[in-house]
Formats: structure tokens, sequence, C-alpha cells
């Protein structure tokens, strides 16, 4: 893919939980979106750092790097990204530390496929169809 | 023969018929045949013309005849002729008289001295001697005798003369049969009075009237009188004959002489015999047999009657002696032994007076042990008395230990102090004997009293050889009763004050003994004969089979078992004991009998019971507040598959929706719902296994493995407490038998111990680094280690203690109960402070051996 022409609608994925991922891909894919996936948080950034990523839906709770730390490095490779993020726990420190850093949407698993998807397409900037 | 005026021979048979009668009568009054041939010689040759007789008979060994007797008519020029015949013997057919010897037949020689078989006609001739006639006396057809008569006429021969001979020949022939006759009977008398006087045995012979006819001197000593004539009925009486009983007159139609008289023969029958001249009395054994005359009559009975007093006094006195013995074998009171043994001796001897004196346990004073025919002041003072050097005869013989003998108490040293006492009971020679056990100790001693002044006989030293060893027995005896019976009074009271119960097994008569206690535990009444079957029926049924293979397997090594099992009893109850036993074999390796012990354990464990069940829950508690902690991961956990189904459900309602789906996608979505509702049933599933109240089951486990998973279990909560852990797994790490729920327990409690203790620290730091190792191979070694605050400095091992904590929120119950797990599967766990900082708990467990697994299979 070459690099420079991104999709603009192209949604990429980020859960190092494979059903979750893949869950996550079918849910989208219904809505007839393009999804990426990544099972690492450091090949997602990797893909960021070579190609216009406008939305990420990413969990914050993984095992080799923290959601966070994701987050942050994100902010400073591609700074318009927009961001979704989803957790399996509620952790309330956590949650502000990612508000602060600017997600547009924080998602509890499990989490209402409705809202998500109206979250992502907002991300998207396409508003309702 | 030459004719004879009748005249003539009228007056010749009247001279012969006077000379037949006075010989007759000479010879029935002659007193021996010597004398009456001396008569028949003179009487012949007087009435008959001859002046010559001679009587030859035949030497003692018949061969040759001697002159015995000769009858001259005064004449001196007899003489040579008289000395020729007395030098003279004649063997058999030689001279006149050998001739008639030879020829049985009367013999004439007219002319002697010219006759050819005539040795002595030289002295005939000078005697002038001419005719001779020899004449044979026969008894039986046997030559007993030759009479020989000569005269100086030479005249032929006249047969009436030899008539008159021979008839007087014959006459003394009849008489010296008779006399011989009389002679012998004479001698056999003689040798049969002589043996019944000399006899031991007594002899009586009585007629059928019951008439003594012998009674011979042992016969009178015997019976104390010699023959008198009285009925039957009164001789038992008369003679003092009586039953083995002594007292009880022998019945007289029983009597030995009786019965033989009635015709029966008799065999050792014993009766005693007492009268004056035998106060004590004496033992007799008679034999009988009755007389017959020769048609087979019975004409009366002999009895001959041994003395068996000696024989039977040895025999009564063994009796005894096995008297007292059995009285000993029997457990008599030793004081019942003691006088009786004492009776027995004094019994054996004239005058004698025993006594025995026991040696206290202190081994320094005597008691009394038997003294029936001391005065009881003598007894009295004498107990209780000291042993020494110088203490009387028993005193001195039991410090001695050797037999002290004193003939004379009135002058003895030994006797000083005792002097007095001995003059009041008459006691004048005390001989005492120690009484030793088998192993030499003293017991005791044996004395003999008597009343005159005299040393001890062989016989009453020999009876007090027998008294000591008699009476060491049974005191010996005695003594090692006292001790059993304490040993078992001991055992006893130990049994019944340890809840213990004794019991022996007879397989081979399926039979069974059990101590009151025993059957109390086994719920058995005490009357209840008791079988191998009923005791192993008493066993719970759900053990009873394990401990009858443990008990055949311990019979059939001839070992020992030991089980921990659960009784039975009636009306449900259930009891905890533990059975121990042996089995015993004979020399060929029969088994005998099982005895053993069974501890009723019930109480012990009720509370173990008790004590574990705590345990558990406390372990449950544990665990349940684990979850607790670890919240994070459990909602990461379960939110995970719940996220993933939703989102797919949600997917594929769009899609259909849309009403464009691909029915294989359908299926794909609906194949991974399916496989993210399992994920969600595991992780609920290990979820509860942790909360679960389960017993122990312990399975082969890789402890790697379990690290592994458990890691994974709580690193959501190790996430977001921002901490890290690592592994550094051995390789060849041995398995080891545990429950997998309660390790788990222990590894959580560790991790979140040491997550809680780097609370404080910067996020970098917050690092956990579990590693196991197995460096012997028969221990498995686990170790948490943190860089957190560390364990209390002065006493490491106090976060082991109940209620220690130093957590604000914290029970304090996490390691004592992680202790508690670890030891009960046979582990250690230790605490250690690091020597950077942080903390290391050890744990460690017996490695299983032979059973490696590699990192791979984790």
């Amino acid at each position: 893919m070459n690099p420079n022409q991104a999709d603009e609608r192209e949604v990429c994925l980020v859960d190092d939980d494979l059903s979750v991922l893949k869950s996550m891909h079918y849910l989208l894919a219904s809505e007839g979106l393009k999804v990426r996936t990544f099972n690492k948080a450091e090949d997602f950034l990797s893909h960021a750092s070579t190609h216009h990523v406008p939305v990420v839906v990413t969990d914050i709770w993984m095992d080799q790097v923290t959601g966070l730390e994701v987050l942050a490095r994100l902010c400073a490779i591609s700074p318009k990204t927009r961001v979704i993020v989803i957790t399996a726990r509620e952790d309330l420190a956590a949650r502000a530390t990612a508000m602060a850093i600017g997600p547009v949407a924080f998602f509890m698993k499990p989490f209402n496929d409705e809202k998500f998807i109206a979250a992502v397409r907002d991300a998207l900037g396409q508003g309702r169809k | 023969m030459n004719p004879a005026s009748t005249k003539e021979d009228h007056q010749h048979s009247e001279e012969q018929l006077s000379l037949l009668q006075t010989i007759s009568m000479e010879v029935a009054t002659a007193s021996d045949l010597a004398s009456a041939l001396e008569v028949v010689l003179r009487e012949v040759c007087e009435k008959t013309g001859w002046v010559i007789g001679h009587a030859w008979v035949s030497n003692s060994d018949a061969t040759a005849l001697d002159l015995l007797v000769g009858w001259y008519c005064g004449d001196s020029e007899l003489k040579p002729f008289k000395a020729a015949s007395e030098a003279s013997h004649f063997k058999l057919g030689v001279g006149l008289p050998g001739r008639v010897w030879e020829s049985k037949q009367p013999a004439w020689v007219e002319d002697i001295v010219n006759d050819p078989n005539f040795p002595r006609s030289a002295a005939a001739r000078s005697a002038g001697l001419k005719t001779g006639v020899a004449i044979p006396i026969l008894s039986r057809r046997k030559v007993i005798a030759v009479l020989e008569f000569f005269m100086r006429e030479a005249r032929s021969q006249n047969e009436q003369l030899v008539n008159v001979i021979v008839a007087v020949a014959a006459q003394l022939g009849l008489m010296m049969e008779r006399k011989r006759a009389a002679e012998q009977l004479s001698d056999t008398n003689e040798i049969l009075q002589s043996i019944l006087s000399n006899m031991g045995d007594a002899v009586i012979v009585a007629d059928k009237g019951g008439h003594f006819l012998v009674f011979n001197p042992a016969a009178e000593r015997m019976f104390g009188k010699g023959a008198m004539q009285m009925p039957f009925a009164e001789w038992s009486q008369r003679y003092g004959i009586y039953l083995a009983d002594k007292i009880t007159p022998f019945p007289h139609d029983q009597l030995p002489l009786a019965r033989s008289i009635r015709g029966e023969e008799v065999d050792n029958v014993e009766m005693f015999v007492r009268h004056e001249r035998a106060p004590h009395g004496l033992w007799t054994e008679i034999t009988g047999r009755p007389l017959r005359g020769a048609n087979g009559d019975v004409l009366g009975g002999v009895i001959v009657c041994r003395d068996i007093t000696q024989v039977k006094e040895e025999e009564f006195f063994r009796a005894g002696q096995s008297g007292v013995l059995e009285m000993i074998a029997a457990d008599a009171p030793l004081g019942d032994v003691l006088t009786s043994l004492v009776l027995l001796m004094e019994g054996q001897a004239e005058g004698l007076r025993c006594s025995i004196l026991l040696l206290n346990h202190d081994g320094k004073h005597v008691r009394h042990g038997a003294a029936p025919n001391l005065p009881e002041a003598y007894v009295k003072a004498v107990n209780g008395a000291p042993i020494g050097p110088r203490n009387g005869s028993c005193g001195t013989a039991m410090y001695r230990r050797r037999p002290v003998v004193v003939t004379d108490v009135m002058t003895d040293p030994l006797w000083a102090d005792y002097r007095e006492l001995a003059k009041i009971c008459g006691l004048r020679a005390c001989w005492s004997t120690p009484i030793l056990s088998a192993q030499g100790d003293v017991l005791g001693s044996f004395a003999m009293y008597r009343e005159e002044n005299r040393g001890p006989l062989p016989d009453e030293t020999r009876l007090t050889q027998i008294a000591t060893h008699i009476a060491g027995i049974a005191i010996e005896r005695q003594r090692q009763q006292e001790i059993l019976r304490e040993r078992e009074a001991r055992i006893n009271l130990a049994a019944e004050s340890a809840d213990l119960a004794f019991w022996i097994l007879y397989p081979g008569q399926n039979a069974a003994w059990m101590s009151e206690k025993g059957r109390l535990i086994y719920g058995f009444d005490s009357e209840l004969p008791l079988t191998c079957d009923l005791l192993l029926s008493r066993v719970h049924p759900d053990e009873r089979a394990d401990v009858k293979a443990a008990y055949d397997r311990a019979c059939a090594l001839s070992g020992t078992f030991e089980s921990e099992h659960r009784l039975l009893l009636p009306y449900g109850r259930t009891r905890w004991v533990i059975m121990r036993g042996r089995c015993l074999k004979d020399e060929e390796g029969n088994l005998l009998e099982t005895i053993g012990v069974t501890l009723d354990v019930s109480a012990q464990k009720q509370a173990d019971l008790q004590l574990q069940h705590q345990r558990e829950e406390m372990a449950h508690r544990n665990r349940v507040s684990l979850m607790g902690e670890m919240t994070a991961s459990f909602a990461h956990e379960l939110n995970q598959p719940l996220t993933a189904i939703a989102n797919t459900a949600s997917a594929a309602r769009r899609f259909i929706e849309r009403g464009n789906i691909d029915p294989a996608l359908l299926q794909q979505l609906l194949q991974d719902m399916v496989a993210d509702s399992q994920r969600a049933g595991e992780v609920i599933r290990g979820i509860r296994s942790l909360v679960r109240k389960e017993t122990s089951v312990h399975t082969l486990l890789d402890l790697n493995s379990v690290i592994t998973e458990t890691v994974r279990l709580v690193s959501t909560d190790v996430l977001s407490r921002e901490s890290v852990v690592t592994t550094e797994l051995d390789p060849q790490l041995p398995q080891v038998k545990a429950t997998l729920v309660q390790i788990q327990q222990v590894l959580l409690n560790l991790i979140i111990n040491a997550l809680d203790a780097m609370e404080g620290l910067p996020p970098a730091e917050r690092r956990i680094i579990i590693s196991t190792r197995s460096d012997k191979g028969d221990v498995v070694e686990v170790s948490v280690r943190d860089f957190g605050t560390g364990l209390p400095k002065d006493r490491p091992d106090k976060v082991f203690d109940h209620f220690f904590s130093t957590k604000q929120k914290g029970m304090g119950m996490g390691l004592a109960i992680v202790r508690s797990i670890i030891e009960a599967h046979g582990g250690t766990i230790v605490g250690e402070n690091a020597p950077d900082r942080g903390a290391s708990m050890i744990v460690r467990l017996p490695a299983v051996r032979g059973q490696t697994q590699t990192i791979a299979a984790a």
C-alpha cells in the first residue's frame, strides 16, 4: 500500500486479545467500514509512523506496553489521529489519564455496539449516514 | 543137701526161728545200721557155729567193698585175718565179698585156703580157717551190703544154714531201707525248719481249719506274737492288721491266708500291721497259695509276708514332696506350702521339729515362714530379728550363706541372745541351712531342732537338702508371681489410662482374647466369646478390606502391622483406632498367634478433623479474599470473551439486516461466538475452583506450568499496579505431588504480597521474579522475589504468624495459611531479606523422584 495514499476511512484496531480484535473487525465490517487490525501495539505504532491513521480503536491494558504509553507515543507520531479507548477494567486513574491525552470516546468492555459504531463514524468525520 | 533127722530138723527150725526173732527185735531197736549189723553178726555166729562174721559195704564212690563191722569168736589166732580183712578193699568180682556183690547170690566155699579167688588165703591158713560163706543184703535189687562168715571145720554147703542167713539178710535189707527213708525224711525237715527260722520273710501255714502249722520267727516278729489258736474272724484284731488307711481292721474274710485256704492264689496284697511291739506300725506285702493234697483237695494255705515299710515310707515321703510341689504349682499361699513342707520333714524322723524363716527384701531382717510345731512365743520372738554373724543358727546361716550346726544352744556363742528363749521352748540343738535361689541369692533358712545335744545324722542332712531345695522353689516362685502381678497391674493401669486395648488372635482356631478395655473400645459384651472374624467385622466396611490385607501381609511375613482405621460399632457409632500387632510363629514357622494393642484415637481424630476443617475454612476465606485482590484480572479475563461475543453477535445482526450475508461468514461468526462463550466458561470455572471448598486431592504437578498459568491469571492486576512479573524456570524441574488449587493459592498470595510490598516504589522498580530450581533433585524450590520493603529485620519468619500484617486492609492470615498448606504438602517455606533490598519467599516441596518435566511441556 502506498503510504501516501492513505485511506481516509480506514479504521485501525489494536488489541492483544485476538478474539476481541476479530469481533471488533466483524462489527465495523458489518457497517461497511474499512478496518486494519493490529495484535501488537508496536506493529500499530510503526504503521502509524508511515501511514495516515484517521481513527484508532485501542485497548489500554495490554501485555507488553500499556495503552497509555501507546497513546502518548501515538500523540507524538500522529497528533491528528482520533483515538477511541476501550478497556476491560474500570480504572478511574487510567481513565483520567486517557482523557487527558484526548481520546474522542471511552468504552468499557463489553460495550454498546450502536454507540461504538456511532463513535467510530464520528471520529471518521462522516457523521451519520 | 544132706538128709537130716526130723528131730534135728525140728531143733534147727526152732533155733532158726528164735534167731530170726532175736535179730528182728535187735534190728528194730538198733539206732543205726552198724550196730544192727553187729548184733546180726554176733547172733548168727553164736547160734550157728561160725567163728568170724564180717559185714562189707560199698565205699562212698561204689568202686569197692570195705569192711564195716566184724565179729570174732575171742580167739587171738584170728587177729591176722581180721587185720588182712580190714586192709582189704574188694572190687566187683574179686574175693568172696566181690563175687557175691557181682552175682547178688550167696556163695559157699568149702576150702578157702585153696580157692583161687580168695586173696586173704595166707591169713586164712594161719588162722586155721576152712569154710566161708557170703550172702548179699539186697534192697530194691541192689546189693547194699555183703555178710561173710568163716569156720575152722571144712563143711559142705548147708542149705538150711544159708537160708537162715538169707532170711536175716532180707530182714536187714528191709530194715535198712526203712532206716534210710526215715533218715532222708528227717534231713528234709531239718533243712526246711532251718530255712523257715532264718528267713527274713514271715511264713505262715495253716490247715483248713485255720490251725497254724507253721509260724516262723519272722512271722512272730512281724505280727508281735506267735501262733495262737483262734477263729479266722479274730486274726485281724489279735495280730493288729489294718487296711492302708491304718485304722480300719483288715476284713477277716479278705485276709490273704483265709483266701489261700479257700483255694485262691493271692499276690502282692499290702496291709498295715500295728501292735505293742511295733507301735509305729509296719507295712507288709503278702503272697498266698493254697496247699493241695495228692488228689487236688485243698488242705490248707501258706502265706509269705515281706516287710515293705521302708519302701512304703520312701514312697510316702516322695508323694509328700510331690504334694508340696503341686501346691507350689497351684499357687497355694506361701505360708501353706512351707507349713506342709515342714510337716512332711518332721514326719520323717522321730522327735524332729523344723522351721522355715524368710529373708526380707531389705536383706537384713527375717520374717516368719513356717514353724507349725514350735512354740508361738519362740516364733514371735524370731519374727523380724536381724541377720548377722552371731544371730542364732538361722540368722547366722543366712548371713554366712552356709549351713550352721549348733549342737548345744546352751553353750554356743551364736545363741547368746536367744538362750533363755531356747531353754523355755526345750530346744537343745539347732541346725540351720540357708535357702538359696537359682541365682544364689539368700531367700531364707531351713532349720531342724532337737531336744538332745547332737549334730545331724546323714538322713537328716539329706532331708535338709530336699527341704531347702523345695522351699527355694516355693519362695522364688512366689517372688516371681509378686513381680508378675506388679508388672501386670502396672501394664493394666497404663493400658486403662492410655485407652489401650490388648488382644491376642489365634487364627488357627479363629479365637481371640481381649482385655476389658478392649471389649469396651470394640463394643463387645464382657461375656461374648470372641473370634477373629468378629473382631474384623467391627472394622468399618470401607476400610475392612485394607485392614484385612495389612493383617494378612503381616501374617505371611510374620512381621508387624499397623493400621489406622474406623470401627463401626452397634447403633452406627464410629470410633477411630490405631491397631498395632505382631505375628508370632513357632519353630516350624506355623503362625501361632498375633498379639497387639488397639489405641482409641477418636478424640484426637475429632480434634484433628476439626483443626483440618478450620484450616480449610481459613484457606477458603483466604482464597475468597484473594479473589477480591484479583478483580481486575478476573474482570479483564471475563470481559474479553464477553466483549468478543457481544461484538460478533452484533456484527452478525447487522450483516443479516443488510441482507447480504455470506452464509460462510455467518457460520464463522457463530463459531467464534461459541469459542468465546467457552472461553468465558473457562474463566468462570477457574474462579470457581479457586473459591470452591474442596478437600485436598494430590496429583502430579509440573510447578513451572502452574506458575505460568497463575502469572497469566493475575496478569491484569500486575499490569494495573504497573508492575512486572518475570519468571526464571528450571527446565529440568521434577514434578511434585500436590493439590493444584492450593499451590495456586500459595503463588497468588506470594505474588499479591509482593505487589503490596512494592506499592510505594516507582513503577519502573516494581519487579517480581519467580524462579524455580532443583539442585539436588529431591527438593523443588520456588522463590518469589520482590524489591519491596522487605521482611521484619528482627524476625523474618514473624510474617508467617497468624494475624501478623503490615497492611491496613490485611487480615494477616495469608502467609500463615500459605505455611500450613506447604507443611501439609511436606514442604517448608522461609522468608529472607535480599542483600540489597526486598525479600524472597522460598518454598521447598519434596520432588517426586524420576519425574522431570521440560519447559516445553508447560
